[in-house]
């Protein structure tokens, strides 16, 4: 068995998790706001964009839902979004204006969710 | 030798001076702080305790990022081109260790107030690698060894889905040194004392996963958060000694695993605003034969516990109070080492207990106090007597206390003393290893600066 285990199973087992970490960078087109918003914001103001997550939770992330977001403007949120605000970092170096402008509209439709 | 405790009197009374004086700036710019674009202390209470965003940091793989990356994406799929995802500035950090120790009573024939300039360099590689994938790599210069040597290390691919309605956070490590993937620091390889000299005597007894096999081991695991709360890893691990002959022949090496040493890990922690619990449990099985890959063997077992709790106090400016602690219970069945003359039992047991309290100041300044006791079974071949490192009565029993107070003028920069005190050292207070030394010997005064940039 042990034999069977170092030269079959433990090569095999690590090989097919090394493919899984492999594909998302080949097969993937990760482009859309969705990605965009779980890969930069869901640390913070989590999948449903409430701030519950237990990193939002400690560093007083915004509830994107709220009135006190929902009631800026577009150019405001994305300035929050380029530039950062108190805990938040800013995204400009990052984010294309564009990506910027989607995940605007992507947490204007957050409250209708 | 009369002059040591002036001069170790004259830099703690230095040390608590530079405190009195703290400035005000606090910003600091490791490889991570470059990636994210967020001061250290988003992720740290005081390095390396991690806070509730450091600890999702680390989950997710390292590889958070606001800064820009070379990148080429292939989004219409009109070619069979892989896709790019490097980080334009390259994650390297560096910290530099510089100290001074002085025991309470000098060790035979050797120098007491030791300057080590450096005490040792390490070089991070840390940082976002590819999409999903990053690491926390060490390398270390230390003086005694004249090299650089590979250090803690963590490499690790992080992806995130839903399970059962739920968010799981999950990813695979590679890694050298058993716990060193963990979250919390409650567990060994990122728990108090997070600086330590290089010169002081070292308790006999100490259980495997205690840090016995930091860095000796090569291993594999998969790990899964789900609903931020529940924790789940596991990692197999093999020897691979560093320095050591490659196919591992096994000579001149006290552990060499038997087949797969199996680590396990389960945790339930809760975020609230001010309040961070962690609960958890964490062991090790593993086989091992000493000085060779064949033939009798030891077999050891441990289990542990931990918990760590973080308080932040809105009404003292957001300082933080930190409890934390573990348990360890070793079983082993030394089969080998008997065999060899080396022990006069064949079962054993080893305790580990500690645990710390620590209260943060802002960013700026830490205090901790900390207790340990270690107690197991007797044994006086296997704790044998030795000046200074040995056993007088073959009881392994330490136990003692640490304090610390560090000071991080900026983010990056670290001021610390830190004080150690024995009441039990190798099994006796007088006369513990049948050459005459106390157990109070042994306490000693560190002061460390370090620069991490």
């Amino acid at each position: 068995m042990p034999r069977i285990l170092f030269h079959l199973v433990l090569p095999a087992a690590i090989s097919v998790c090394l493919v899984a970490v492999a594909l998302p960078t080949s097969i993937h087109a990760q482009s859309d706001v969705a990605k965009v918003y779980k890969k930069n914001c869901v640390l913070c103001h989590a999948a449903d964009g409430s701030g519950n997550s237990s990193s939002g939770k400690a560093l007083g992330a915004k509830d994107l839902a709220s009135s006190e977001v929902q009631k800026k403007t577009d150019e405001e949120l994305a300035e929050v979004i380029a530039k950062g605000k108190v805990k938040m970092p800013a995204f400009s170096a990052k984010l294309k204006p564009e990506d910027i402008t989607q995940l605007v509209a992507y947490i204007r439709a957050i409250p209708k969710k | 030798m009369k002059l040591t405790r002036p001069i170790a009197c004259l830099m703690a009374a230095g040390a608590v001076t530079l405190i009195l004086i703290a400035s005000r700036d606090t910003r600091a710019v490791p490889s991570y702080s470059r990636q994210t674009g967020l001061p250290c202390a988003t992720c740290h209470f005081a390095p390396p305790e991690l806070t509730p965003f450091g600890r999702k940091f680390k989950l997710d793989g390292y590889v958070f990022r606001t800064k820009p990356e070379v990148t080429t994406e292939d989004k219409d799929k009109k070619t069979h081109d892989s896709a790019l995802h490097l980080l334009e500035a390259f994650p390297l950090s560096v910290v530099f260790d510089t100290s001074f120790t002085s025991t309470s009573a000098p060790q035979p024939l050797a120098q007491n107030g030791n300057f080590q300039f450096p005490q040792d360099i390490s070089l991070f590689l840390a940082g976002e690698w590819a999409d999903h994938v990053g690491s926390f790599a060490q390398v270390t210069y230390t003086v005694q060894g004249n090299h650089f040597s590979w250090d803690n290390t963590d490499v690790r691919y992080a992806n995130s889905h839903d399970l059962f309605g739920k968010p799981v956070a999950y990813g695979m490590t590679f890694n050298n040194n058993p716990t060193v993937e963990d979250l919390w620091n409650s567990t060994p390889a990122w728990g108090f004392p997070f600086t330590a000299s290089n010169v002081t005597p070292s308790p006999l007894a100490k259980a495997v996963i205690n840090g016995t096999l930091a860095q000796d081991v090569a291993g594999f695991g998969g790990y899964g958060m789900w609903n931020e709360h529940l924790y789940i890893g596991g990692t197999i691990y093999r020897s691979q000694h560093l320095t050591g002959a490659e196919p591992n022949p096994g000579t001149g090496f006290p552990f060499n695993i038997r087949g797969l040493a199996p680590y396990w890990r389960i945790a339930w922690q809760t975020v609230t605003k001010n309040n961070s619990l962690e609960v958890g449990t964490y062991g090790m099985h593993m086989k091992s034969s000493p000085n060779a890959i064949t033939g009798p063997m030891n077999g050891y077992t441990d289990w542990a516990f931990d918990f760590q709790y973080d308080r932040t106090i809105p009404q003292f400016k957001n300082d933080v109070l930190s409890f934390r602690g573990t348990y360890i219970r070793e079983n082993s069945s030394l089969g080998a080492t008997f065999g060899t003359g080396g022990s006069s039992l064949i079962g054993h047991h080893l305790n580990t207990v500690q645990g710390n309290v620590e209260y943060h100041y802002g960013t700026k300044l830490s205090g901790t106090a900390s207790l340990f006791d270690i107690t197991g079974t007797t044994d006086p071949l296997l704790y044998a007597p030795a000046s200074v490192l040995g056993s007088a009565n073959g009881d392994p029993h330490t136990n003692g206390y640490i304090l610390n107070v560090s000071w991080w003028p900026q983010q990056n920069v670290d001021l610390a003393v830190q004080y150690t005190g024995y009441r039990r050292f190798n099994g006796g207070q007088t006369n513990y290893d049948g050459a005459g030394r106390s157990a109070g010997g042994n306490n000693a005064v560190f002061l460390l600066a370090r620069f991490v940039f």
